[in-house]
């Protein structure tokens, strides 16, 4: 890209400002239009989000800001989740002695384990408010559709992440929950006696069902989760941005080809105005 | 250099070439290598051992049991009842959703979602949709009683003992 500096141009300069070059490729505080944009494109973390975002997109009310506090809540289940892991085992003679000694010998682990309930709580309650918004507003239409089938799976991938990591308290809740949970999945016809067997590794809850679900709680589903938030973030973008209405998309300039990030990859211009 | 000159000598075909044939091919091979593993990997989550525990357990000797007397298994969701010289093993796990069900005077009671079953584990009352299950129990050559939870027989077949 032309924001790469070339070497003459950071040559004599301080050590700092090469330092900063090397890592960031743009000033620390970006004055200009073309600086704030390629700061936004530049960096790691921030390129996934659109260089340039119509201004409606800005505003509260157009998602209430639900689909962003999903993906925090998930933050915060990540980093309280990984703490939690320092100090919890999944055997049946453990699991339990370790949940109570994280609420009451760890330190802050009352506070740790009480974020990640919550927030899982939260999570499921937030996805489907998000759901709700994006079906009310319409947009889930097209060319939104796959992202919206990529939500029910991140929905359904969220609600398997609570039921897994119901069990791993491995009390009379959980471990009942489980019994019932797993259950229903034995009432799916022909197949279900297998997916309940194959899912708790035995004819019962026990032992092998506790490790199951820690390994889908704490490795699989995450990955998978996380995969698929990248994917779905980033149809944001390839499907134009937020939805906009119709009056507003009339009144939109037309997209100026290489510069407009918001485009859809192969729309032409004429969709734009209908 | 040598691109061009290549590119010259031979320039790309459309349709069937053999640089496609073998692209047909080696996507073949790495679909069918594909669904060979996820098939394998399937299999790999069907446990051939468990770890908890075993269907077909021993409960002890007949005279351990007395005549009238229904002895529940918590661990085996499993009841040994008694009746004269005659032996009986049936399911205590709800056919609803799998809870375990108490013994009372008149037959069985879940305390999950409330279904009844008389004395035989036929379903009275409740959203159980199916009777409890009667399992298998027979002498070992040692004269210990053992019950096979893998072995289902028909509600009020019962093993008769000499006494």
């Amino acid at each position: 890209m032309q924001s790469v500096p070339h070497a003459d141009e950071t040559r004599g300069k301080s050590i700092l400002h090469r330092i900063w070059y090397s890592i960031f490729r743009s000033p620390p505080l970006p004055v200009s239009e073309l600086d704030r944009a390629q700061s936004v494109a530049n960096n790691f973390f921030l390129h996934i989000h659109s260089a340039k975002v119509h201004e409606r997109a800005l505003r509260f009310k157009t998602t209430l800001g639900l689909g962003l506090m999903t993906f925090f809540t998930f933050i915060i289940l990540v980093v309280t989740g990984i703490l939690l892991m320092f100090y919890y085992v999944p055997t049946p003679e453990k699991a339990y002695d370790r949940m109570l000694d994280l609420r009451s010998a760890v330190f802050f682990g009352t506070f740790l384990r009480n974020m990640h309930r919550w927030s899982a709580h939260a999570m499921v309650l937030l996805a489907l408010l998000h759901m709700m918004r994006v079906f009310l507003t319409g947009s889930h239409k097209s060319p939104r559709e796959f992202n919206w089938v990529l939500g029910v799976f991140l929905l359904l991938l969220t609600l398997f992440m609570s039921f897994t990591g119901y069990l791993l308290p491995w009390d009379q809740l959980a471990y009942w929950a489980i019994v019932v949970g797993t259950a229903i999945a034995g009432y799916a016809p022909v197949v279900g006696d297998q997916v309940r067997f194959i899912l708790l590794g035995d004819s019962q809850v026990g032992s092998e069902a506790l490790l199951r679900f820690y390994v889908l709680h704490v490795a699989v589903l995450p990955t998978v989760l996380t995969l698929l938030i990248g994917w779905h973030f980033w149809r944001i973008r390839k499907d134009g941005g937020l939805a906009r209405p119709r009056e507003d998309l009339a009144l939109a300039p037309a997209p100026a080809g290489t510069g407009s990030d918001n485009a859809p990859e192969d729309a032409p211009p004429e969709k734009e105005e209908r | 250099m040598s691109d061009t000159k290549l590119s010259k000598d031979r320039p790309p075909k459309e349709g069937n070439s053999r640089r496609r044939v073998l692209g047909m091919i080696a996507t073949g091979a790495l679909a069918l290598s594909g669904s060979a593993l996820g098939l394998l990997t399937a299999v790999f989550f069907k446990p051939r051992v468990t770890y908890g525990p075993p269907q077909k357990f021993r409960v002890g000797k007949p005279a351990t049991f007395t005549s009238g007397s229904e002895i529940a298994y918590q661990k085996q969701a499993v009841l040994v009842r008694r009746e004269g010289n005659q032996f009986a093993v049936i399911s205590t796990k709800c056919t609803h959703l799998g809870c375990t069900v108490n013994a009372t005077d008149i037959g069985f009671e879940c305390p999950c979602h409330g279904s009844t079953y008389d004395r035989r584990g036929s379903n009275v009352s409740g959203p159980a949709p199916s009777p409890l299950a009667w399992f298998l129990i027979s002498l070992a050559p040692n004269g210990d009683l053992v019950v096979d939870k893998d072995k289902k027989v028909p509600a009020g077949t019962y093993l008769e003992i000499k006494a």
